[in-house]
């Protein structure tokens, strides 16, 4: 389902490319540099977040977009060890796999995972891992479907993306960063689809962790 | 761009002192072209290409729209060639004022657009009332010279690969019919023009940038990200097999000889002829992927000629 | 030593008290937890002090830290110092005129924009802007410090230049001393100088350190021997 690889880009300090499904996204990140005096932050990282669609451009989807990756990036950056710098992070949709007029839950749990691999490909402190997926609820069964075709997005009745944040290697579940849910729901499903996300992030997680791994043994290859 | 990248006088000594020796530091002749690679995605119209370690990735899209009042019969036509700091961080977001972005964008403007490499008049629905607008989004995604010839190939590749779902007319009535209800139609692209971008270096003093008779100046084609910091001057020709010139563009920098011009266009055909071909077979390996029921369903037989 | 250890995980040790954090570790302040932030392989040491440990991991963009020896490229020059750039992008640092062998208020030091300097880092807070010195303080000598004049500049990424900076027994550097005399100063964040008589070694040289980053201690000799090859067959 989920394939990634980083370093693609060499002019920035870290990058992903990352396929979910049929969402397709790539994310730069440069940093800790020097910002602008209008971004600089006294006593943190300042970021720069920039989203672009794969076609038209950019609207306020995109703005929404970039401020719900602010919201999970911020929590768990190191901002602390970077005064005044700044980081600029910039995903580039390349495939949405979705109708963009409607949703944007599959390129945003894209983003954010592709964020967070290309976070660590840079080496910008990060104090927890992340992981994130995008959930539906299809059919009158309530049948939770975990990163849903496009057929079965458009079917559903609604739509979640949960990220959560991850610590000891992964396995344990520290806090949850983000819920974003829009449709007809009931309480009872909320926490259905709460269950299975926590269950299908950790497993999201395990593949993010062998893709750093394996970016780790290549990194030491002259060794 | 906001900032520049630091460049040290030693590189750029460096740099002359190879060139002055016949190398270049990736070890290309002057005059090659690094390897193209064209890679098309699931939809029509998606396309990356690679050029050395530039990359750029094309979106055609279409939507329906009202044609200009004074063009009744002519389509819509964008080309948005926005940077963002994921090709490097000396672009920024949203600004593109810069010299070395507006002067991208025009070329690829005036190479694709002005010279009519899409036909506009088959983008026409009902005249005057109804009309397909075709936009093609450039993302820059590496940065390592030569913006301008690769944004080309890829925004040409893409036209090429790019369906646009058929439509009926009744009277003032349009039907659009989705993928899987007919086979969608290609759109018509009448040439396929090339850019290619040479650079100047003088091996002399700073001197013979104003006076220029010697002429001796270092010609490179496809100049790497590094090459392009330290030129002295740029030019790009347009061309397409038809051996017509499209543009030619040459914004200040080293003075040149007509002859010298003369040679480089000679030279860029050559550039032009191998690329249009690469990109005509890779069209036609791509739709033969997709197309592999085709020879189960043709009536065609195989014939003893 | 290769513990595979990422962002949010737990050092590996049997104690939590007196443990000296290297780099990619962080403290935090308020409840003195300490985690790895850096993805790369957990290394832990022993020492009498106490428990080092830190995360031996790659990345491009250097943060100062004092003691580097680094290559700087002089941007720009005030009535007291010098405007350097350690990588493109970051916050330049300071190289104070009087940081130099024999340095008077009469004597200034004579490098230009441009030009490039091989120094260390002497004072690094996070907070404020870091400063280098092209000399040795303890002893005022020169020390190797200064100018770096011709040559070429190779961009390498931070924990190969460490490799090479620190471990005396990688076999590179001897390995390319086969094929032709060179000069090298290798900077910690990620910029290799480089000089030999020869154009086109020192072209050799740049391309050999560029490949072998990619390719394990093996393929080296090979690497380099092709390089040598491409350059000299070029000219004849």
């Amino acid at each position: 389902m989920l394939s990634a690889q980083v370093g693609v880009l060499d002019q920035v300090d870290g990058s992903c490319k990352l396929q979910c499904g049929e969402t397709s996204v790539i994310c730069s990140v440069t940093g800790p540099v020097e910002p602008k005096a209008r971004q600089e932050l006294p006593s943190q990282l300042a970021l720069e977040i920039v989203v672009r669609p794969c076609r038209g451009v950019p609207s306020t989807r995109e703005k929404m977009l970039e401020d719900q990756i602010r919201g999970v990036v911020t929590p768990i950056l190191a901002r602390y060890m970077y005064p005044r710098q700044l980081a600029q992070i910039c995903c580039q949709v390349l495939e949405s796999g979705e109708p963009e007029e409607q949703y944007s839950g599959k390129e945003l749990s894209a983003c954010i995972n592709a964020v967070f691999l290309a976070l660590v490909d840079a080496g910008i402190g990060l104090l927890a891992s992340v992981s994130c997926v995008c959930l539906a609820i299809t059919g009158d069964n309530e049948q939770i479907q975990i990163n849903p075709s496009q057929a079965n997005l458009i079917k559903s009745t609604s739509t979640h993306v949960l990220a959560l944040q991850l610590g000891a290697g992964a396995k344990k579940v520290e806090n949850v960063l983000l819920l974003e849910s829009y449709g007809a729901f009931d309480e009872e499903s909320m926490l259905q689809v709460l269950h299975s996300g926590e269950m299908a992030c950790m497993e999201t997680a395990l593949e993010l962790r062998k893709v750093i791994e394996h970016k780790i043994r290549e990194d030491f290859i002259w060794r | 761009m906001a900032k520049d990248i630091d460049i040290s006088s030693s590189e750029a000594k460096f740099l002359i002192d190879s060139l002055k020796q016949g190398f270049r530091f990736d070890s290309r002749g002057f005059e090659e072209f690094r390897d193209v690679g064209i890679e098309f995605g699931k939809d029509f119209g998606d396309v990356t290409v690679t050029v050395g370690r530039t990359k750029v990735h094309c979106r055609i899209s279409c939507s329906i729209a009202q044609p200009y009042e004074d063009r009744p019969f002519e389509g819509l036509f964008y080309i948005s060639t926005e940077s963002s700091p994921m090709a490097g961080p000396q672009f920024e977001n949203g600004n593109n004022t810069g010299e070395d972005e507006v002067l991208c964008s025009r070329i690829i403007e005036k190479a694709v657009r002005r010279s009519g490499a899409l036909d506009v008049e088959g983008l026409c629905i009902v005249a005057g009332s109804k009309c397909w607008a075709v936009r093609a989004d450039v993302h820059f995604l590496n940065c390592d010279g030569g913006f301008i010839d690769v944004s080309c190939i890829a925004v040409m590749c893409g036209l090429l690969h790019f369906r646009k779902p058929d439509v009926t007319v009744a009277g003032e009535q349009i039907t659009v019919h989705s993928l899987d209800e007919r086979e969608p139609v290609p759109l018509g692209v009448l040439h396929i023009p090339i850019c290619v971008t040479f650079s100047f270096f003088n091996p002399e003093d700073a001197e013979e940038n104003i006076k220029g008779d010697l002429n001796n100046e270092i010609c490179l084609i496809d100049a790497t990200l590094k090459e392009e910091l330290l030129r002295d001057g740029t030019l790009t020709v347009t061309l397409n097999k038809n051996r017509e010139v499209v543009q030619v563009s040459k914004a200040g920098g080293l003075p040149m000889d007509a002859l010298m011009l003369m040679d480089c266009c000679h030279k860029a055909y050559k550039i032009t002829e191998t690329l249009t071909d690469q990109i005509t077979s890779e069209l036609k390996r791509d739709a033969d992927s997709r197309n592999q029921f085709a020879a189960m369903l043709s009536s065609e037989n195989a014939r003893v000629s | 030593m290769s513990v595979f250890i990422a962002p949010g995980d737990d050092f590996h040790l049997e104690s939590r008290d007196n443990v000296i954090l290297g780099p990619g570790a962080y403290c935090d302040p308020r409840s003195q937890a300490f985690t790895p932030v850096n993805a790369g392989f957990e290394v832990i040491t022993e020492s009498k002090k106490g428990i080092c440990a830190h995360v031996e991991y790659n990345s491009k963009r250097y943060v100062p830290a004092v003691g580097d020896l680094v290559v700087g490229l002089i941007t720009g020059s005030f009535s007291d110092s010098y405007r350097v750039s350690l990588a493109s992008f970051s916050t330049p640092v300071t190289l104070s005129y009087m940081a130099f062998p024999n340095a008077s208020k009469k004597n200034r030091p004579t490098l230009k924009v441009g030009d490039l300097v091989y120094a260390r880092v002497c004072k690094a807070d996070k907070e404020l802007e870091a400063e280098i010195e092209c000399v040795d303080s303890t002893t005022g000598k020169d020390d190797g410090f200064g100018h770096l004049e011709h040559g070429t500049l190779v961009q390498a990424s931070l924990a190969f230049c460490r490799e090479l900076t620190f471990n005396a027994e990688y076999p590179l550097l001897s390995l390319l001393a086969k094929h032709a005399q060179f000069e090298v100063a290798i900077g910690i964040n990620g910029r290799i100088w480089i000089k030999s008589e020869e154009i086109r070694h020192t072209l050799a040289f740049s391309r050999s350190l560029l490949e072998c980053q990619d390719h394990p201690v093996s393929e080296h000799k090979h690497i380099i021997s092709k390089h040598f090859k491409n350059v000299l067959n070029a000219s004849s």
